[in-house]
């Protein structure tokens, strides 16, 4: 199968249905995972979240100017110890403390990235390295007031808590009963949302398209004027500020900061979530936030089964796994699980440019298969496909297995894209069948996606909206 | 404050033979940079599971030391054949960024494999200096003799001729040895040594090998000063060891070792020492991973290319 | 008064003279062809003027300004642009993205205007998208305009790289080899196209080019260079008949 199985005109709108639906998912996500999760899942959810920025400012050197950052882990250190000493010591409030420590982020990262980045080479890497490295023993130097304030060996808590204000708990799973998760929780969202908003206006612009410029071909970036080290500078400045504000999610979230929550580990961790993600993609920072925590997660309950040595309940056989996944998506997926998923997309919908006058770049009917089309037959097969995956998922839950629950799981979420796909292809096919463009018997198998599609569309709504109102 | 000179010599003795270690390291980094512009590393990881090896031949098997050291650098060697043919080869050199994701993976493994075979405790590897051998008449007790009133170590004695040897014995593969040379020539310039037929591929696993077996002699001689052997014992080596190479020069093979042992003193003259004399000793192991972190900035700052490096460091 | 004016320019690679005191000088609006036998020297002029290379001797100045006192990123402010012989493009990039970043120096949006989508920013980039456009029409390649620059035939790269160059109004185009990997109706409409955008936005043009009938045909100046040193140069009628250079032709290939 080669051909999309629908083809837009961008901008058009049947283009903004899809994006519809796309964007009700994102929310539906977002609502749900508050109400449905436990609070310690939600934790968790925070800290994928937090990893998920840190690994977008990783990301913003590595992925889309082509320099080597392996510290962010200490920009996440200096933004988490700078937040708290500045809530636990000067009583600020956390609001306050973000342009501090995007501020602060700046210039650190200016002073470390510009002596490596005047020159050629893999020097930038040799310098975060070194960076991540001392990172945690800095905290405990005495002088200049330094472990006073990072609390040094043993670590600063944050007595304040984020507590939400009565007027905020109405928001989804806040209240009292829940803890702080839940709020912590929509803030780090806001934040999430407003810095990736931030980030993608950035990079496409001229100041992001000159970052990617360097990344593709430093001399024909020179010669258009693009000012090499001030550009990867200021990029890397950016992105140091973005882990800053990270640390200082992670401050708000944890409560709590120590020197060793900011090791090397945690900056190979960034890498590997990157990697996992997806290099050079904005969307690859969630994913790989989401997939380190989990991973890390898994592995964690299976090495004590599997009687593997275990440090503090955490086994080196994360690490081993995290070793593992880094050097098999390196040879097979280098473009990490978003380049897997924009596969599928670019299989499912093809959306056609439009020229400065609003036309189509090329005529939407040079993509149309005619009566020999078959997308009527595929779209019923996945209207079919949605409903008996979700059946097997919903028994295979029953087996009490890690990793059966967690293919389980997978399987029950294909009905998410199926359902509504089967549903838009259907109808359509419908319609094209009824200017005359499709056979007659292309019309039964349209009819049956359109229907069993909406159906299972519905469906999904309906027990979201269900949950919701069940959780709420 | 007082500037206590008498205690000085102790310090450059001590940075000396530090220094001996990290150039012994920082050369396995060079020996692989020069080849292939890249940074491994897993250098580190490599060295610590080459020590674990001498460990196992010499603690558990109960094989003579210097046996087993040897038998380590060769199997390490080989490892390091192996890595470069299944993991490192199949990528573009020009693009660095799959091949360090490779190595970063490589010391994920290596050290937790390393972690869950013999755990995160430190265990004692016999020191090969730990006493003058009998044949050495006895001079100012067993372990150390006195010059300049202070104490020099049998230990750094031993480390600097074991390097000295091994770096003679690199120089004789590297100038006469048919292997040696077409490493020189592919080091110098791929596309010429490609064009005279050399076989750039082999010649860097070549490379690969040599490196691996220094990595393994500098995490033996290393482990005593550590009370033994465990799987994060590189940790901090390596970044002295990348201070060492950048300081030197990433291209240039002698400025490893001299860069190397620069580090070594500056961390036991300049933080150490002065440490002792200005702050008292409470923050020395604290600043002197900070010295490595300065000592990198500093370098690019004013000397991109490292005190003894040849290739012309490209401005941008 | 000329436009461009190379003068005794020299520059050597560890003993190797890859220019040898070269000087030549070119009008406004005048198309020169540099020819040279392969290491002539051709490309490592373009990469002094470029500001890539630093020369070992001699000055450069465009329009009276010293272009030696530039960097590499700054020789696009005084109009000197140029296209690479094995491509220096952003595969990365879409092509209209690619010929967006051309006109890198005369758009100004920075960071903040950007991450703001302040107005300012957002009339720039429409205005700039458009004219990205408007250069892709010219070389007729609006089609690809939003495919990504990867994977693209060697012939349509090449042509997005003059587009890429005219989206900056340049005032002077210095060409390296455009009509390499072009077939021999494609050379000639290129000739055609060159000529035609030098009227159209009183351009300036240094042709590097080893295709000799499109050079003789739309050079109005030839210089010839071998091993680092000019040989002749002046009208191309005249310079073709000179013996030194049918002897470095004729001796080289």
């Amino acid at each position: 199968m080669s051909a999309p199985l629908v083809v837009v005109a961008k901008n058009s709108a049947e283009h903004k249905r899809w994006q519809y639906v796309q964007w009700a998912y994102v929310a539906g996500f977002v609502l749900l995972t508050p109400l449905v999760l436990q609070p310690f899942e939600i934790g968790k959810m925070n800290r994928a979240l937090i990893m998920g920025v840190a690994i977008l400012a990783v990301n913003l050197v590595v992925g889309f100017n082509g320099m080597l950052a392996l510290g962010h882990s200490a920009f996440m250190g200096i933004g988490a110890f700078v937040t708290a000493s500045l809530v636990q010591d000067e009583n600020w409030d956390y609001w306050m403390i973000v342009p501090v420590v995007l501020i602060v982020g700046f210039l650190i990262g200016v002073v470390v990235g510009l002596p490596a980045l005047r020159v050629k080479g893999l020097y930038l890497a040799l310098v975060t390295i070194a960076q991540a490295a001392v990172f945690p023993s800095l905290v405990n130097i005495d002088e200049l007031g330094i472990a006073a304030r990072t609390g040094g060996p043993n670590g600063k808590g944050v007595s304040e808590e984020v507590i939400a204000p009565s007027y905020w708990e109405w928001l989804p799973g806040v209240d009292g009963a829940r803890g702080g998760s839940a709020y912590r929780y929509w803030v780090i969202v806001l934040m999430v949302a407003i810095t990736i908003l931030l980030v993608t206006n950035y990079l496409r612009s001229r100041a992001g398209r000159a970052v990617l410029a360097i990344r593709d071909n430093e001399a024909g970036a020179a010669v258009y004027g693009v000012n090499l080290p001030i550009v990867k500078t200021m990029n890397f400045a950016i992105s140091a500020s973005i882990g800053s504000l990270a640390g200082l999610m992670w401050c708000m979230d944890k409560g709590f900061v120590a020197g060793q929550d900011f090791t090397f580990l945690l900056a190979v961790d960034l890498i590997i979530g990157l990697v996992l993600g997806g290099v050079g993609a904005i969307q690859g920072g969630l994913v790989g936030g989401l997939f380190v925590v989990w991973v890390n997660d898994l592995t964690k309950r299976i090495s004590i089964p599997l009687g593997l040595y275990t440090l503090n309940g955490d086994g080196p056989l994360a690490k081993a796994i995290f070793g593992l996944i880094l050097i098999l998506f390196t040879f097979f997926a280098p473009g990490g699980i978003v380049s897997l998923g924009r596969i599928i997309v670019n299989k499912l919908i093809k959306v056609v440019p439009l020229t400065p006058a609003g036309q189509p770049i090329e005529p939407l009917s040079n993509f149309d298969p005619g009566m020999e089309s078959t997308r009527a037959d595929v779209a019923m097969k996945m209207s079919i496909a949605g409903p008996v995956l979700l059946a097997v998922g919903w028994l295979l839950m029953n087996v009490n297995n890690l990793l059966v629950g967690v293919l389980a799981f997978g399987l029950r979420m294909g009905i998410l894209v199926l359902a509504p796909v089967a549903m838009l292809v259907g109808s359509n096919e419908l319609a094209a069948h009824a200017d005359g463009n499709r056979p007659d018997s292309a019309k039964g198998p349209a009819t049956m996606a359109r229907t069993l599609g909406a159906l299972g569309f519905l469906f999904v709504i309906g027990y979201a909206v269900q949950r919701f109102v069940l959780t709420y | 404050m007082t500037w206590n000179f008498d205690i000085l010599p102790d310090f450059i003795f001590n940075g000396l033979s530090l220094g001996a270690i990290y150039g012994t390291v920082a050369l396995a980094l060079v020996l692989i940079f020069k080849a292939t512009t890249l940074i491994n590393f897993a250098t580190g990881e490599l060295a610590m599971l080459g020590a674990f090896l001498v460990y196992v031949l010499h603690m558990e098997q109960g094989l003579w030391l210097w046996l087993s050291m040897l038998i380590a650098m060769a199997l390490s060697a080989g490892l390091g054949i192996l890595i470069e043919r299944s993991l490192t080869r199949p990528f573009d050199p020009s693009d660095h960024l799959p091949v360090v994701l490779i190595t970063l993976g490589l010391f994920l493994i290596l050290n937790a494999v390393a972690g869950d075979i013999w755990n995160y405790q430190v265990r004692i590897l016999s020191n090969p200096f730990g006493k003058f051998p009998s044949w050495v008449p006895s001079v100012g007790g067993d372990r150390f003799i006195e010059v300049f009133g202070s104490r020099l170590k049998y230990q750094s004695i031993g480390i600097w001729v074991t390097l000295a040897l091994a770096l003679f014995i690199l120089g004789l593969i590297l100038n006469k040895t048919k292997a040696g040379l077409a490493f020189r020539a592919v080091s110098s310039n791929v596309e010429s040594a490609r064009l005279v037929g050399v076989h750039t591929g082999r010649t860097l696993g070549f490379g690969w090998a040599i490196a691996s077996a220094f990595g393994t002699l500098g995490a033996v001689l290393v482990a005593p000063q550590l009370g033994g052997v465990n799987p994060n014992m590189m940790a901090t080596i390596l970044i002295y060891a990348l201070a060492g190479a950048a300081l030197g020069g990433l291209d240039s093979l002698g400025g490893a070792v001299l860069g190397g042992i620069l580090v070594g003193l500056i961390q036991a003259v300049l933080v150490t020492w002065g440490g002792v004399v200005v702050f008292g000793q409470l923050y020395m192991s604290i600043l002197q991973l900070a010295a490595a972190f300065v000592i990198i900035l500093i370098t690019l700052l004013f000397r991109p290319s490292g005190l003894f490096g040849t290739r012309r460091v490209e401005r941008v | 008064m000329a436009l461009l004016e190379v003068s005794d320019i020299s520059v050597r690679f560890g003993g190797i003279r890859a220019l040898d005191d070269l000087s030549f000088t070119m009008d406004e609006g005048q198309i020169l062809g540099l020819i040279g036998p392969n290491g002539a020297g051709k490309t490592t002029l373009f990469n002094v003027v470029s500001r890539i290379y630093d020369p070992t001797a001699g000055s450069v100045t465009f329009d009276g300004q010293d272009l030696l006192a530039l960097s590499a990123h700054e020789i696009s402010r005084v109009g000197v642009y140029r296209t690479f012989q094995n491509l220096a493009l952003w595969p990365g990039m879409t092509v209209i993205e690619n010929v967006m970043v051309g006109d890198h120096t005369n758009t100004k949006s920075n960071v903040i205007s950007a991450a703001l989508r302040l107005p300012s920013m957002r009339k720039e980039e429409s205005d700039l998208r458009d004219r990205a456009w408007a250069a892709l029409d010219e070389v007729q390649l609006t089609d690809v305009a939003y495919s990504p620059a990867a994977g693209l035939p060697f012939g349509t790269l090449k042509r997005i790289e003059l587009a890429r160059a005219l989206i900056a109004n340049p005032r002077l185009i210095m060409l390296d080899e455009p009509a390499s990997g072009l077939t021999h109706a494609e050379v000639d409409s290129l000739a055609q196209d060159i000529k035609n955008l030098r009227d159209r936005h009183n351009l300036t043009i240094l042709l590097v080019e080893h295709h000799m009938r499109m050079v003789l045909g739309i050079s109005e100046k030839l210089v010839v260079l071998n091993f680092g040193r000019k040989i002749a140069d002046g009208d191309p009628d005249v310079v073709r008949s000179d013996p030194e250079v049918i002897e470095a032709y004729l001796g080289s290939s």
